[in-house]
């Protein structure tokens, strides 16, 4: 192979692009959608968070504003855990605005994680949100087509390409060429992305630490990966077809089905053959179990009973105000253990549902690479399901820990004579205590974790690679020249 | 001349595989609107044992402390979809349709949300909306960018224009026989979702498929502009597809952001950090202030006085209602924001047929944000009726046994809405009619 040769053809090809006047008002447009999307997702992840990190602020403060009081008041006093978004989700929203930001949490009682952006929005956010990511997954290959389509097979309908191979150039080198110059024109929006990214990634008031670095290069890699993929998919198209007109209509047909159709369809038929329960059968199975192993609510409860009997014996005491500790502080730190382990188990079952719902489209990945790029860039960005589900485990284990401190603090430090009710002013205990129980704190995932869990789109997107440029390796052997 | 004209349509493999294709999704979305249906009816079947079993449990747990018994007691709002909410489910797989509320203060609980898989959420419904509003125009473009062309590039137009009476009778003729065949595809649909979603033919049903037959046709109106242009296969197909991106996906999902950053609402979030501190604070503070102020909203119970020392479940649940009273002015806010999301939409949506479309077909279907915050209004007096029955039996210490627990059943909320014609359909008539034009004159020069 003369690489002389074929840098000569990526040239020519560059410059052909500009020879046309479309290239222009392609360019000026794809730039404002880059820099409204680039803007509006920027703004949206300063405003969101700075709003976020306020009311955290603010429920901190009437946390530790509360005067003396029973520990349990407190447990109930409760407090928030509010979502924030991770300074790349600028780039890709993923499921963010489908997600709640705000979860309350006190004892006893798992609550949902309310107000998401989805559910403030009109039917608007059915088609879509303009992010960068979607910029990128859906136009750019658009673009790519457009620019790539023509390229070989109108030089065989026009005979320029009888006169290139004359000159020397063989299949391997024009193939490869153009390969490249389509490559270099990407990189005319490709790098624009990657600098605005950069830009209002330094303006954001985010530190830029490995973890960011390291995302940032990640998932610039595979966007490279992808569009390198696609402009393979184009050449190879153009080559193989015998008019113009037809290679176009094939690159829009894989564009329809596997940017619009696939995925989309996919996750329809995954939800539609694995049906999630309702709200209302979820919880009446959790409250179901719960009744039956030991409802604490129930004054008679069997399960409590024996309880009662056996730490009264342990300690061989009469009654339980005469128990070294506040029994009924130590009553709810064991239905706070055992309504949290029948929860949790529950709430596993539940994403267990929702895995398999999304098991279609995840192997969808295999064979759609449009499915492979939009997963990876979603979990780089800190917004797919396991960044959710990772926030949420966060968030409940964060409540437990609370409940079972202040169900501690009630059997250390109130009296044992004590033992039902908790209002009033008599029976209370200091207030800083408060202040020492640390605020919840979201620490995003680690790298390593988040690609991990998208193991099966990375060998996608690699195996996507590899197949293309075996394609046009074989072509080199069959394409014809007339 | 028709049956030729019929004959050569079916001759091509793209327009029967793609007809087929459009055909079969749209089957599928209406098994999915069923899905959706008969999963919002047992969740209505189901919330009446959940109520009925949980009001038995608890009165046996607490049969000597009414006001005990009803903090445990969760009473259910259902706003049931109309059927036709299976063609367009809207923003109803986001909002719960069923409240399911004690009456403690309800800012704390209006706001849950259902569960459900947040990846199916952003990808959305397939349903008949998402096919009539996205893959009809897009089979539209497969089936009409070549009409003109693909005769000049195949060299038969010069024998047509030799042969026909009038080119543009035979282009009109040629056009007609793909417009036929689409509103079949539609007409079908419609017809099978009719009988599957048992979806009764009364004037909402029939606004839904005038407004779809009217955006269709904007769609037609939309290529024959581009044939009468009498460009190439290639032009047509790009600029069919570009305007099918920006109208479809670019402008709405454009505006979506705009709007999200233009209003974002904060006010969710202070809400619930006032609910709960204005109920809170309460047990730390004078109890005469509180039963002032609860006394000011509903002033027929001041003859239970004012408690002094100890716990009293009147001084309790006058707390409680201190939660709503402080997070009223910020829930006021949220709400008048998200109306007010809804408001622009509307009116962007008379230039840009698309979201005008979808937020139509919404409403009809009682899907749209404005028909969730009606459900909020409604949580809102249902839980203050359910507050005002049993607020003077727990302030009294009416007996448990002495209430006839049987009659609380789930609630309905009464849905009064009628199907607003003109604003439905005008402007989809407007756009298609202005454009149709155009493109007519165009054509007499061909």
């Amino acid at each position: 192979m003369q690489y002389k040769i074929l840098l000569l053809i990526a040239s020519h090809f560059w410059k052909d692009t500009f020879k046309s006047k479309a290239i222009y008002p392609i360019m000026v447009i794809t730039y404002l959608l880059l820099f409204f999307a680039a803007q509006s997702g920027w703004q949206n992840n300063r405003t969101q968070n700075e709003m976020r990190a306020k009311y955290q602020q603010k429920a901190r403060e009437s946390w530790e504003a509360n005067p003396d009081k029973h520990p349990h008041r407190m447990a109930h006093f409760g407090t928030f855990a509010f979502r924030l978004q991770h300074p790349l989700s600028m780039l890709d929203f993923g499921i963010e605005s489908f997600t709640g930001t705000a979860v309350f949490l006190e004892a006893h009682k798992q609550n949902t994680v309310n107000f998401s952006e989805a559910s403030f929005s009109t039917g608007l956010l059915r088609f879509g949100e303009l992010s960068m990511a979607m910029i990128l997954q859906t136009i750019l290959p658009l673009l790519i087509f457009f620019l790539g389509f023509a390229t070989v097979v109108t030089e065989r309908e026009n005979g320029t390409l009888k006169i290139t191979f004359t000159q020397g150039a063989s299949w391997k080198e024009i193939l490869l060429g153009k390969s490249l110059g389509l490559m270099a024109v990407v990189q005319l929006f490709f790098i624009p992305v990657l600098l605005v990214t950069l830009f209002f990634l330094l303006l954001s008031n985010a530190t830029l630490n490995a973890d960011i670095l390291i995302r940032f290069i990640a998932v610039f890699t595979a966007y490279f990966i992808f569009f390198a993929i696609l402009c393979f998919i184009t050449i190879g198209i153009s080559a193989t077809s015998r008019k113009s007109k037809n290679a176009l209509v094939k690159l829009l047909g894989i564009w329809l089905i596997f940017v619009v159709l696939m995925p989309k369809t996919s996750q329809a038929l995954g939800s539609y053959f694995h049906p999630s329960p309702s709200k209302i059968k979820f919880k009446s199975e959790i409250e179901d179990e719960l009744v039956r192993k030991g409802d604490s609510h129930n004054p008679d409860d069997p399960y409590f009973m024996s309880l009662k009997d056996s730490i009264l014996n342990e300690y061989d005491v009469e009654s339980v105000t005469d128990l070294p500790f506040n029994y009924g502080g130590f009553v709810m730190s064991i239905g706070e253990k055992n309504s949290s382990e029948i929860y949790n188990n529950h709430f596993s079952q539940l994403l267990d549902i929702y895995r398999s719902q999304n098991l279609v489209s995840r192997f969808g990945a295999l064979i759609n690479p449009y499915i492979a790029i939009k997963n990876i860039s979603m979990a780089l960005a800190g917004t797919n399901f396991v960044s959710y589900t990772d926030f949420q485990t966060q968030a409940e284990s964060y409540r437990y820990n609370l409940a079972q401190k202040m169900n501690e603090l009630q059997m250390e430090y109130i009296s044992p004579n004590k033992t039902h009710g908790s209002e009033g002013k008599t029976h209370v205990i200091g207030q800083e205590h408060w202040e020492e129980f640390p605020d919840f704190e979201y620490s995003f995932l680690s790298i390593g974790s988040v690609l991990k869990s998208e193991a099966l789109s990375i060998l996608s997107l690699l195996g996507w690679i590899f197949l293309t440029v075996g394609f046009i390796i074989n072509l080199t052997k069959t394409a014809k020249v007339l | 001349m028709y049956k030729l004209l019929f004959r050569q349509f079916f001759k091509s493999t793209t327009i029967k595989v793609s007809l087929v294709l459009v055909v079969a999704l749209g089957i599928v979305s209406i098994l999915i609107g069923k899905q959706f249906l008969s999963k919002q009816e047992q969740t209505a079947e189901q919330i009446s044992q959940y109520q009925e079993e949980g009001i038995l449990r608890n009165v046996e747990y607490h049969k000597d402390d009414l006001g005990l018994l009803l903090y445990y007691l969760r009473f259910a709002l259902i706003n049931q979809p109309e059927n036709l909410a299976g063609l367009s489910i809207g923003q109803s797989d986001i909002n719960p349709n069923v409240q399911n509320v004690t009456i403690l203060n309800l800012e704390g609980q209006k706001y849950d949300t259902d569960l459900i898989n947040p990846v199916s959420l952003q990808s959305g419904n397939l349903d008949l909306g998402f096919v009539i509003i996205c893959l009809f125009p897009l089979l539209i473009i497969t089936l009409t960018y070549n009409l003109l062309s693909e005769e000049t590039e195949n060299g038969t137009w010069r024998l047509v224009a030799v042969q026909a009476k009038s080119k543009i009778a035979f282009l009109l003729a040629k056009f007609s026989v793909r417009v036929i065949a689409i509103y079949a595809a539609l007409g079908l649909l419609f017809f099978i979702a009719k009988f599957v979603l048992s979806i009764p033919f009364n004037g909402a049903f029939l606004v839904f498929v005038l407004l779809s037959v009217l955006y269709i046709a904007f769609w037609f109106a939309l290529s024959l502009l581009l044939v009468s242009l009498k460009q190439s296969s290639s032009f047509n197909i790009l600029s069919l597809l570009s305007s099918w991106l920006v109208l479809v996906i670019l402008l709405p999902a454009g505006l979506n952001n705009y709007m999200t950053n233009k209003y974002p609402v904060p006010e969710a979030l202070s809400t619930i950090i006032k609910q709960r501190d204005g109920y809170h604070e309460k047990w730390d503070m004078e109890k005469r202030p509180t039963m002032e102020r609860f006394y000011a909203d509903y002033p027929q119970f001041k003859k239970y006085g004012f408690p002094k020392e100890g716990f009293t479940w009147l001084w309790y649940y006058a707390m409680q209602q201190m939660g709503d009273d402080e997070a009223k002015e910020d829930s006021d806010a949220m709400k008048s924001k998200i109306l007010q999301r809804e408001k622009t939409s509307q009116l962007i949506g008379w230039l840009i047929p698309t979201i005008h479309t979808q937020l139509t077909f919404n409403n009809i279907a009682g899907t749209s944000l404005g028909d969730h915050m009606n459900f909020l209004d409604a949580t809102n007096q249902f839980h203050e009726k359910m507050r005002l029955y049993f607020y003077p039996k727990i302030f009294e210490k009416q007996d448990v046994q002495a209430e006839n627990w049987n009659q609380f059943k789930p609630e309905y909320v009464a849905k009064k809405k009628e199907a607003d014609w003109l604003n439905g359909l005008l402007p989809v008539v407007l756009i298609t009619l202005l454009i149709s034009a155009i493109s007519m004159i165009r054509l007499q020069k061909i």
